[in-house]
């Protein structure tokens, strides 16, 4: 497999790849946020816009299906940053990927990469720098812990009283198992789309190693990918929703 | 790569905050504003519309009540002047019919001394018509009788008065 291009910076091992194509899709996603409200209009909205504002709707419309659209109204701009953050990560890595081989002891910015750390002469170090950032789970467990600390903090702040007895239902013997429930949510959260999207790249790379032969296995698999990448950009946001909804939102009527 | 490495999790967490505070702050603010004036600009042309259908409904019906008066107004005109007309015609025909009375009676006194005019003129024809042949008869049969002359006198006044 491929090396990620760490660097040590005094115990930080900061991954460059990682922080490249973070920067990147924030960049296209601030980028394109920004051209579709340019040239924002009441009357006359250019087309641009009008795409722009079916994405809100349809971040409303999730929001909607989770809670009622007047709690939600908060959410909506985290939502609309997940889905279209998420969407535009999956699709990075599918154009293409950027492998270096490099010698021993490469540095970058006079820190050695530790891929490359103690490595014989004449070996490589296949080092991975495009990638999907969504296709790291580092990467996709920090997303999953930004929802996990706001869907408890919220609970805690909106809901309090509801929300700790929520704990202990319908037994207090159900405290551990209720716990682990909580704790397997941004878990499954983190997996479910790391391994969706990092399953893509290993198959995209089978492929290649078919040549020519796999040309149209890849049209089809990346089109297919990037349904998978709209599909979990989407199921990462109404599941954010749900939970913040259910921890939030106390129903009478569900109980 | 399969190793979860903390230092890239916060390196997440901070670019995924970094870029929320940024959209928030220069992207979605000014898109949620200008959707929701659009969504304002719909709702004050809908509220528009009706009030201006209400108007337009209360504009009918004025007009309704405004046609119905004037309706109102040229029968009530009509019927008027029906009336005067009738009137007149009656006083006409009332002059008419005096008028024609008088000529009757004024014709009626005209024939009568038209008549007693006549009279008047054949009596004295009469008599003297009677005369003569009186006297030729009696030119023939008597000659200056005092006793015919007034037998016939008599006879005559008996055929003027009966007549």
């Amino acid at each position: 497999m491929h090396d990620s291009p760490i660097i040590d910076l005094g115990g930080f091992r900061l991954d460059l790849s990682a922080v490249i194509m973070l920067l990147v899709t924030c960049i296209i996603v601030f980028v394109l946020a920004r051209l579709a409200v340019r040239n924002l209009s009441v009357e006359n909205p250019s087309k641009m816009q009008n795409f722009m504002e079916w994405v809100v709707e349809f971040v409303q419309g999730i929001v909607a299906s989770a809670m009622d659209l007047k709690k939600g109204k908060p959410y909506i701009s985290l939502g609309l940053t997940l889905i279209i953050f998420i969407f535009v990560a999956n699709l990075l890595g599918l154009p293409f990927a950027i492998i270096t081989d490099l010698p021993a002891d490469f540095k970058v910015f006079g820190h050695t990469i530790e891929a490359t750390r103690g490595l014989q002469d004449g070996h490589m170090a296949h080092v991975l720098w495009w990638k999907s950032p969504t296709a790291d789970i580092s990467i996709t467990a920090g997303l999953a812990i930004v929802v996990f600390f706001l869907m408890n903090y919220l609970g805690l702040k909106l809901n309090r009283k509801h929300y700790l007895k929520h704990y202990i239902e319908p037994f207090p013997i159900f405290l551990p198992l209720n716990i682990i429930e909580n704790l397997a949510k941004p878990i499954a959260l983190a997996i479910r789309l790391f391994a969706n999207i990092f399953a893509g790249e290993v198959l995209i790379t089978v492929i290649l190693k078919m040549g020519y032969f796999g040309i149209p296995f890849l049209a089809v698999w990346q089109g297919f990918s990037i349904f998978i990448g709209a599909l979990q950009a989407f199921i990462f946001t109404i599941l954010t929703m749900v939970y913040i909804a259910q921890t939030t939102v106390h129903e009478e009527e569900a109980h | 790569m399969g190793e979860v490495l903390w230092e890239n999790i916060i390196v997440s967490i901070l670019a995924f905050a970094i870029l929320y505070f940024l959209l928030n702050k220069y992207a979605f603010g000014k898109l949620f504003a200008i959707m929701e004036q659009r969504r304002e600009l719909v709702v004050s042309q809908l509220d528009e519309a009706s009030k201006t259908r209400e108007q337009a409904h209360v504009y009918v019906e004025e007009q309704k009540q405004a046609l119905n008066q004037a309706r109102q107004e040229a029968h009530e005109i009509i019927e008027r002047s029906k009336q005067t007309s009738n009137k007149q015609a009656e006083q006409i025909l009332e002059l008419a019919k005096e008028e024609a009375d008088r000529i009757k009676v004024d014709a009626v006194r005209e024939i009568e001394s038209e008549k007693t005019k006549a009279v008047a003129e054949l009596r004295g024809e009469i008599g003297s018509v009677s005369v003569k042949i009186a006297e030729k008869l009696i030119e023939r049969e008597v000659k200056n009788d005092q006793a015919q002359e007034e037998l016939v006198d008599q006879y005559l006044k008996e055929v003027g008065g009966r007549s």
